[in-house]
């Protein structure tokens, strides 16, 4: 029975409005772009909004607190161009 | 049904734009406690618990529609209002387009099957040396929400991991990044390769990074540049479309 319903469900797609779903995702994301574009110029984009960093390398600006299960915390300033202290 | 589910509930109010508050308030009204809480799920980017909403929902008779529209479409509007106002950021986004992907993952082979096919498959990759991956990551997002199919082999990824990915998926395009302009010169060395293998007229590749322009990647033999992740997708969907009339042809 539950099977039955599943396959109903499954099978009752509206590609036309499967279209439109899609390209609305897709409209969210170009927002999403151009927002990141411009955050970008001020804000390190490895900084999460609790200012810790969510970067896979080395950074000048990575404050490791004794929580070893804790991502580095953010120690720069935002009013510089966050990029000269990431490592290479 | 108003907002039942108490952590949807907190997210929305975020949302105080009276035109966006009416949008996707009488979007989320009408929908089921299983899509709140997948909307929920999404915007805390928890991906795993997105994977298992969607394929409960499916198992349970929900349509494709109703769980695209209803439950991911509802959270990423969320997302979008809560990054636009700097309530967070890159990464957070980041983390909810990855649990957008995992609830995908069972959506988009049910619209394959009713005819929906993909725009095409995308190899993305940092390239050797480079360990950065927000324009990457981000460029991903967009080509995913455009309908390509991307697989992302990450940072540091030498020539030969990027042909190893090309011929294990078929991919028509191939994206690659550079933050560094010490890395940027491997761009080159990747297309020499797919080259040197014969196998350079089998894709088009384009890249792009912080340092990259266009004069450079024509100077490396690519086939685009694209400036940020909007051109990538545009860029993508010229190359596949070149593709296909030269295939055709």
């Amino acid at each position: 029975m539950a099977d039955d319903k599943a396959e109903q469900g499954n099978s009752r797609v509206d590609t036309e409005k499967a279209r439109a779903s899609l390209d609305r995702l897709y409209n969210i994301y170009q927002d999403i772009a151009a927002t990141a574009d411009d955050v970008m110029q001020t804000r390190c984009p490895y900084k999460d909004a609790k200012s810790l960093c969510r970067a896979k390398f080395g950074c000048r600006n990575q404050f490791f607190t004794s929580d070893p299960t804790s991502p580095p915390a953010c120690a720069g300033s935002d009013q510089i161009d966050y990029r000269s202290a990431w490592d290479t | 049904m108003p907002i039942t589910h108490e952590g949807l509930a907190k997210e929305f109010k975020w949302v105080t734009r009276p035109g966006e508050q009416k949008h996707i308030g009488e979007a989320i009204d009408p929908t089921d406690p299983i899509m709140q809480e997948m909307a929920y799920e999404l915007i805390v980017g928890n991906n795993v618990d997105v994977d298992r909403l969607t394929r409960e929902a499916l198992d349970s008779g929900y349509s494709a529609n109703q769980i695209l529209d209803d439950g991911l479409l509802n959270g990423m509007a969320i997302v979008g209002v809560k990054f636009r106002d700097n309530l967070i950021f890159v990464p957070e986004v980041l983390v909810a387009a990855r649990a957008m992907k995992a609830g995908m993952a069972h959506i988009e082979p049910i619209l394959s099957a009713s005819g929906a096919k993909p725009a095409g498959t995308v190899i993305m990759g940092t390239v050797k040396g480079d360990l950065h991956d927000i324009g990457k990551n981000l460029c991903i997002m967009m080509l995913r929400g455009a309908g390509f199919i991307v697989h992302d082999i990450g940072v540091d990824s030498s020539p030969e991991d990027f042909i190893a990915a090309v011929e294990e998926h078929g991919a028509q395009i191939v994206g690659m990044s550079a933050l560094l302009t010490t890395t940027m010169p491997n761009m080159g060395r990747t297309i020499a390769t797919f080259e040197d293998m014969g196998l350079r007229d089998e894709v088009r590749i384009m890249v792009g990074g912080a340092p990259v322009t266009q004069d450079f990647a024509d100077e490396m033999g690519a086939d685009a540049y694209g400036d940020n992740a909007v051109e990538a997708v545009d860029r993508a969907k010229e190359l596949v479309a070149l593709l296909a009339e030269l295939r055709s042809s």
